[in-house]
């Protein structure tokens, strides 16, 4: 399945074609689409984390939605480079290791909400529960990243 | 993708900048000693502004120094050793000079909070501007030892000595050795390189939607406070991208994409300072709009940022890095 998918008409257009909007845009996209995602998410953790303490939490939730939009972009976007790609990547401890951190990382978004925004109250403490997450989201979001970079290099 | 310029024309334009940092910073300490003198603290914040503008010219003057000495490579009269004790010397200076451009917009951000220009941060960057003059002097004159045949041949053999026996701390050739030769090297800078966009792009997504008006309910002083870890962000990617630049740098100076990354980036710098100490948006309280020459900072800022991350990413693809 995964070589016929990597023989689809789709896919050889994607790898072969010498067109600027095949392959070279749709990864331009997904970088787009990450720096969106995590620099969002790094701004949330830095401020739970207690760097910013000007900026009220509440005033911080439009980010997630930021969030989510960029997430659309990078699963569609990804799926197109994985699609492409997909007898090389489907074995690769380190692709798979990138998505369990991408999971991880979007996990900790959805908990960090629901703890501290969805309430609509400000919180006059951070709860050391809400830093802990905040800490596992950054160390997730670096790891992500870090697998993603190493698809290049190593798998 | 229309054609900047071509390996002559980067040649040129080193010719054309080379003289910035040296003029540059003698007259932002010139201005600076003035300040101080004068006790006048409006001085300081214009001196700190012309170190971190002359910091950011400085950018193109070393990029394009490597283009220039690839132009020259294999040609009579031209000695190797010369150009490669020029570009050490530049290199030295270029680091002294971006600390220095460092230290000065950490001084300029403090005065938003502090109300004046502080003691400690503006004397730091008076001791490095007297460290960067010095650095960037010996530079350019080991850069007009390589061709200039008024002051060649005889016994005359560099202000500093001769030029070859260079013995600086630093060697381009070291580095570009250390990148090359573990193979570690490149992806963790690359990865370090996509961390450190995500901190900065996240910085200014806060800062610049708060500009724009898309995000509210938080004042303007309390983002300006995010501001350092932008640069920080900023930081990792300039050490990681010369790296990249000092070890494959045909890769990057005869890159059409490149050249435009580097166009935009300056823009980019310079739109941060503005930003930094505009001071008509930062006293805003949190219910207000910023005024519309804001709201288009702002914009730009954003449209800045994406356009380098656009050239970066499209190195391989509109130019020929690998």
């Amino acid at each position: 399945m995964l070589t016929s998918l990597e023989q689809s008409a789709f896919s050889t257009w994607l790898l072969s074609s010498n067109s600027i909007w095949a392959y070279p845009t749709v990864l331009t996209l997904h970088t787009f689409g990450m720096m969106v995602l995590v620099g969002a998410a790094l701004m949330i953790d830095l401020r739970l984390l207690g760097f910013g303490r000007g900026i009220p939490l509440q005033s911080m939730d439009r980010l997630f939605r930021v969030m989510w939009v960029a997430f659309a972009l990078n699963a569609v976007t990804g799926t197109m480079l994985f699609v492409a790609d997909a007898s090389k990547r489907a074995p690769s401890l380190i692709f798979w290791t990138k998505l369990a951190f991408v999971a991880v990382g979007l996990v900790m978004a959805v908990m960090i909400r629901r703890r501290n925004f969805e309430s609509g109250a400000e919180p006059v403490v951070i709860s050391g529960a809400a830093k802990r997450l905040a800490i596992v989201s950054l160390l997730a979001w670096s790891a992500a990243i870090t697998a993603g970079r190493l698809l290049a290099y190593v798998a | 993708m229309p054609e900047l310029a071509n390996q002559a024309d980067l040649a040129h334009v080193h010719l054309l900048l080379n003289h910035f940092p040296t003029i540059g910073t003698i007259l932002g300490l010139g201005l600076l000693l003035l300040a101080f003198i004068r006790k006048n603290d409006h001085l300081k914040k214009v001196s700190l502004e012309v170190m971190f503008l002359i910091a950011l010219a400085t950018v193109p003057v070393y990029v394009s120094g490597q283009a220039a000495a690839e132009a020259l490579k294999g040609q009579s009269g031209v000695s190797m050793d010369a150009i490669t004790a020029h570009n050490d010397a530049a290199l030295g200076s270029f680091i002294m000079m971006e600390i220095t451009g460092f230290f000065a917009w950490l001084a300029l951000w403090r005065i938003r909070r502090i109300g004046r220009p502080t003691t400690g941060l503006t004397y730091t960057v008076l001791v490095l501007s007297v460290l960067t003059v010095a650095a960037v002097a010996r530079a350019a004159n080991m850069g007009g030892d390589i061709r200039h045949p008024e002051i060649e041949g005889g016994q005359y053999s560099g202000l500093f000595g001769q030029a070859a026996a260079s013995g600086g701390f630093i060697s381009a050739a070291a580095i570009k050795d250390f990148v090359l030769q573990h193979p570690w090297v490149w992806p963790t800078c690359e990865t370090l390189h996509f961390i450190g966009m995500s901190l900065m792009f996240g910085v200014l997504m806060i800062v610049n939607l708060r500009l724009v008006g898309w995000l509210r309910g938080m004042s303007f002083a309390s983002v300006h406070r995010l501001l350092p870890f932008g640069l920080m962000g900023f930081g990792i990617n300039f050490i990681t991208g010369m790296f990249f630049f000092i070890a494959a740098s045909e890769q990057y100076t005869q890159n059409v994409a490149f050249h435009y990354k580097v166009v935009l980036l300056m823009l980019a710098g310079v739109n941060y300072l503005v930003l930094t100490v505009y001071d008509e948006a930062w006293a805003l309280p949190a219910s207000a709009d910023a005024p519309l020459p804001g709201k288009l900072l702002g914009a730009s800022a954003l449209v800045l940022a994406v356009g380098v991350m656009y050239f970066g990413r499209m190195l391989p693809f509109i130019g020929n890095a690998f």
